[in-house]
């Protein structure tokens, strides 16, 4: 049962691989009916499946395609020429194939699938009908399933010796038919496989239809074709890019064909993970070599060192993209569909639509193919319906009656562009912003700040539709919502640009792979949060004065757009506990369709990350991707930018800096009022402490800078004055009122340098800093007393 | 020799020696740990490690509880303070504040602990099932263990570790 399935395994995978190519096929066959090539692909196409599914007992399956096989075959020979009706059935006959092997995958058998009844008089219909001219074989096949059927039904009521003897009819017939076919196509003028015994023999099956490839020997053009076939059968299955070579260039022998060896995805992965962990790795290991770098300069061992970091971090990098490559598909596996669809829609339509596909070789991570067929059916369906327009219309604007759709593919950067254009009647933003208005999806304030560029976005609103009527095709509001989710899933970005009566061009920007990211590392506050770089267009400086409220939010005038900003603060919920200052940095984001401007406080660089998830206990947390692991070992979360644009329109703006009143406290006796003295000399303090007795204040000592901010930080006072010494081990005066000022709730806290220094420079950085007075030691008691009065306000007496 | 050595491997044998402890079937091994004033144990076989405390990194959204995540040897493993999902009041760690790292099939987490008291061997007959009072699906009480002189909360590794936000 094992080796059933396995080989049960091999014919899926290989007739799904068949059929991919022969939608196109079949599409340029309709263009170019006289090309012979193209047939005894299709035909080949049909044959194999017919040959490995009879000997899986797929009745149905083998009964659809034995009477494609009669079409084709009888096309090839020029029997029967290939009309728009004809290809339909055809096409008709393909797509209950597919669906049949898809049930196939999903049932392991292909008994209760679609009925085929019907097409099978379809297509015997042309087989007769172009055909009655000719000895067609057309009767042939009639007979041919109806025992094997029958046969089931019996099964079971039958004892061993009936079934032998069954078997034996069977296979009897079986071999009478076989004959009689070949016969049959003999009498055509074609050669035949001596490939009777399909139940007896089964493994000859295989290369059967190898052997059937001269056939087409009557015809001019014989030489190509006995190459493509042997590939499968010495290796069975070659990769698709292969098989691609092999039909662009069929005159090529088989043995340069690549090697390729078939891979489970799932090893890939794994492999995957492994190279993401290693980058980790990497990414601590140049830290710790910058780190050590810092403490051993000049030391001969760092030489060694850095050269052997460098040689990891480079043998990583190139290991990445070696293993990133092996999970690259050509994007033309899922560009190959559309021709066909582009058919079947013009035909729908009644319009005449070509398409122009380019660049169907470049390539980018499996995963993202499979994600990005979706989006990409729902735009070109979009540019059938929408975009090109009626013959007549397109006659009376002096265009060519058949409209273009190009689809593109190419590579910028990290990134793959995929670009969609046709040469319609273009978007209109003014009516898109109607529409819109009248759909409730945006308000009129919102219509009239938007510019053309934001209005043509509008189509990607869910329930928006410009369609007035809903075909079948498309202008339920749905799909272009699809391709703004999907390619958000793939933090990919879309651009949009539009000129009306000319074009409309959807340009995809998506990244190459989704496992090893690069992104943007921004500080707010005492946090570290990872941006992808994916998603990030531009960073900018601004002045705090440039940020404007509109209805609520904050917005930013970023050259001719208007760009809303949402500080990441907010959306993190972290304390505003610093002051910005008066300028700060705006990460530009575009995902999709959409821009925002995310406010923060630093821009740390950009790092290699690897997404790692934070287990079931804090999955879906909102606005939050997953976490990495940076070079320091600390864990870093990575922002979700679409989630982030959907929190910030329900986040109020607020006051850019939120003011903490905290001493707000009411002061009734001199022991409310707190004085810091930071000095690391014991005895200095002691003076101070003396000093200050009198006025009845509480006093809190600190023994170096570190020592005093933390007591700051702690909260457990709230300190109306500090008398600070400058040198202090750790960190000395000036850096630690650098890093008082920082905070906003400190801005007007006093600071009182008490120093014995006491050069003019000295005192110039005092003031530089933020220190309000500058006592040079020794000094009189009355005067220190005299001094903090004043800065605290104390007017009491003890 | 020193004494104190010769003391624990004295009592190492003497544990062994008991004779009703040493049918590892009836035997439930937990370890105690205090948060806030109360002890509390869980199954030994529920600990994963225990780990002395590291830099974590908050994350959003999330109630005060969940302290954030932090990196164990490459994992993401989210960190819960007992302390305030018990309810307690926040207090400074002091140097005897643990990571104990639970799991319980796929999900992991790191609860932060006050201090670790010791294992304790239990004989499963001394175990009785929570009160009726403190029982049923969300309680966190797996069950009671009497000694000799106390009694001992066994924590429900599997609800701790569910996600109630």
């Amino acid at each position: 049962m094992d080796e059933f399935q396995e080989i049960l395994q091999d014919f899926l995978v290989e007739s799904f691989e068949l059929i991919e190519q022969l939608d196109q096929d079949l599409v340029e066959l309709e263009n170019t009916p006289e090309d012979l090539e193209l047939l005894n692909r299709i035909f080949r196409v049909a044959h194999t499946v017919k040959g490995a599914s009879s000997f899986l007992n797929f009745d149905i399956l083998t009964r659809l395609t034995h009477h494609m096989e009669d079409v084709l075959n009888r096309a090839r020979k020029g029997e029967l020429i290939l009309t728009p009706d004809i290809m339909d059935v055809v096409l008709t006959s393909i797509d209950m194939m597919k669906a049949m092997l898809h049930f196939i995958r999903d049932n392991g058998t292909d008994q209760g699938s679609d009925d085929i009844e019907e097409i099978v008089v379809k297509l015997d219909a042309i087989t007769s009908g172009g055909g009655s001219s000719s000895d067609a074989p057309a009767p042939e096949p009639e007979p041919e399933p109806e025992p094997v059927e029958e046969e089931e039904v019996d099964y079971s009521d039958m004892s061993e010796n009936e079934i032998e003897d069954e078997i034996e009819r069977l296979l009897q017939m079986r071999q009478d038919e076989d004959k009689a076919r070949r016969a049959s196509k003999i009498a055509a003028g074609e050669s035949v496989p001596d490939a009777p015994e399909i139940v007896d023999e089964p493994k000859k099956e295989e290369p059967a239809p190898a052997k059937e490839e001269p056939a087409p020997a009557p015809e001019p053009t014989p030489a190509p074709t006995p190459e493509p076939k042997p590939t499968p059968v010495a290796e069975k299955k070659p990769a698709p890019s292969a098989k691609k070579e092999v039909a662009k260039a069929p005159a090529k022998p088989a043995a340069s064909v690549e090697q390729t060896i078939r891979v489970d995805v799932r090893r890939l992965d794994h492999l995957m993970n492994l190279i993401g962990e290693l980058v980790l790795g990497k990414n601590r290991l140049i830290k710790i070599n910058d780190d050590v770098e810092e403490r051993y300069e000049g030391e001969e061992f760092l030489e060694e060192l850095n050269q052997v970091v460098s040689i990891v971090s480079l043998v990583t990098t190139d290991l990445q993209i070696a293993v990133m490559k092996t999970r690259m598909l050509p994007i033309g596996k899922v560009f190959n569909k559309f021709p066909r669809m582009i058919r079947d829609l013009s035909r729908e339509l009644g319009k005449k639509i070509e398409l122009e596909i380019g660049g169907e070789e470049t390539e980018l991570d499996k995963s993202i193919v499979e994600e990005i067929g979706d989006p990409l059916v729902h735009i070109i369906r979009n540019s059938c319906d929408h975009g090109v327009e009626p013959i007549a219309d397109r006659v009376a604007k002096g265009k060519s009656e058949t409209g273009t759709i190009g689809l593109k593919a190419y590579n910028e950067g990290n990134h793959i562009v995929i670009e969609i254009t046709d040469d319609g009647k273009g978007l209109d933003a003014d009516t898109l912003k109607d529409i819109a208005i009248s759909k409730n999806v945006i308000t009129e304030k919102e219509a009239d700040n938007m510019g053309d560029k934001e209005a043509f976005t509008l189509i990607f609103r869910p329930g928006f539709s410009t369609a007035k009527t809903v075909t079948n095709v498309s202008g339920r509001g749905v799909g272009m919502d699809v391709v703004k989710t999907n390619i958000e899933k793939l933090n990919g970005i879309i651009d949009i640009d539009s000129e009306i009566d000319a074009y409309t061009k959807i340009k995809l920007k998506i990244p190459l792979t989704l496992a090893i990211i690069q992104a943007l590392l921004v500080g707010v506050q005492e946090e570290y949060y990872a941006i992808p770089l994916a998603s990030v267009l531009e960073t900018v400086r601004i002045s705090t004065d440039e940020v404007y409220t509109v209805e609520n939010r904050s917005v930013m005038r970023l050259r001719d757009e208007v760009l809303p900003l949402v500080h990441l603060a907010d959306i993190f919920e972290v304390d505003r506990v610093f002051d910005g200052g008066e300028h700060t940095y705006v990460v530009v984001l575009g995902l999709a369709e959409s821009k925002i401007g995310v406010i923060v406080d630093t821009l740390v660089g950009q790092e290699e990350i690897v997404i790692k998830s934070m287990g079931e206990y804090l999955k879906g947390m909102e606005g939050v991707a997953g976490a990495t692991i940076r070079g320091d070992g600390g864990v870093t979360l990575i922002v979700d930018v679409a989630a982030l644009m959907q929190m910030a329109k329900s986040l109020k703006a607020k006051p850019a800096i939120a003011q903490i009143d905290a001493a707000s406290k009411k002061k009734e006796k001199p022991s409310d009022y707190h004085v810091m003295i930071v000095d690391d000399s014991k005895t200095d303090r002691s003076i101070m402490k003396n000093a200050l007795k009198p006025l009845g204040v509480t006093l809190v000592e600190a023994g170096d800078g570190v020592e005093a901010l933390n007591i700051l930080k702690s909260g457990e006072h709230h300190f109306d004055a500090m008398l600070v010494d400058i040198e202090m081990p750790r960190m000395d005066g000036y850096s630690l009122a650098g890093e008082i000022k920082k905070y906003n709730k400190y801005k007007n806290l006093p600071l009182i340098a008490v120093t014995s220094r006491t050069t003019k420079a000295d005192r110039m950085r005092g003031v530089e800093v933020g220190m309000v007075e500058y006592i040079t030691k020794p000094y009189s008691p009355e005067y220190l007393m005299n001094v903090v009065k004043r800065n605290i306000n104390l007017t009491m007496e003890a | 020799m020193s004494d104190k050595m010769k003391n624990i491997i004295d009592k190492q044998q003497q544990q062994q020696d008991e004779p009703d402890i040493t049918n590892l079937d009836d035997v439930m091994q937990l370890v105690g740990f205090v948060v806030g004033d109360e002890e509390y144990t869980v199954p030994i076989l529920t600990i994963q490690e225990i780990i002395k405390p590291i830099e974590f990194t908050r994350v959003p959204q999330t109630p005060d509880y969940v302290l954030g995540v932090f990196n164990l040897r490459g994992s993401v493993i989210p960190l819960i303070d007992l302390r305030m999902k018990f309810g307690l009041p926040a207090a400074k760690q002091t140097d005897e504040a643990r990571y104990i790292v639970m799991k319980s099939g796929d999900e992991v987490a790191g609860f932060v602990i006050d201090r670790l008291t010791e294992a304790i061997r239990l004989k499963k007959s001394d175990i009785d099932p929570a009160p009726d009072t403190a029982s049923g699906e969300k309680s966190i009480i797996e069950g009671v263990g009497k000694q000799a002189d106390r009694i001992l909360t066994i924590l429900k590794v599997d609800t701790l570790l569910d996600r109630d936000f």
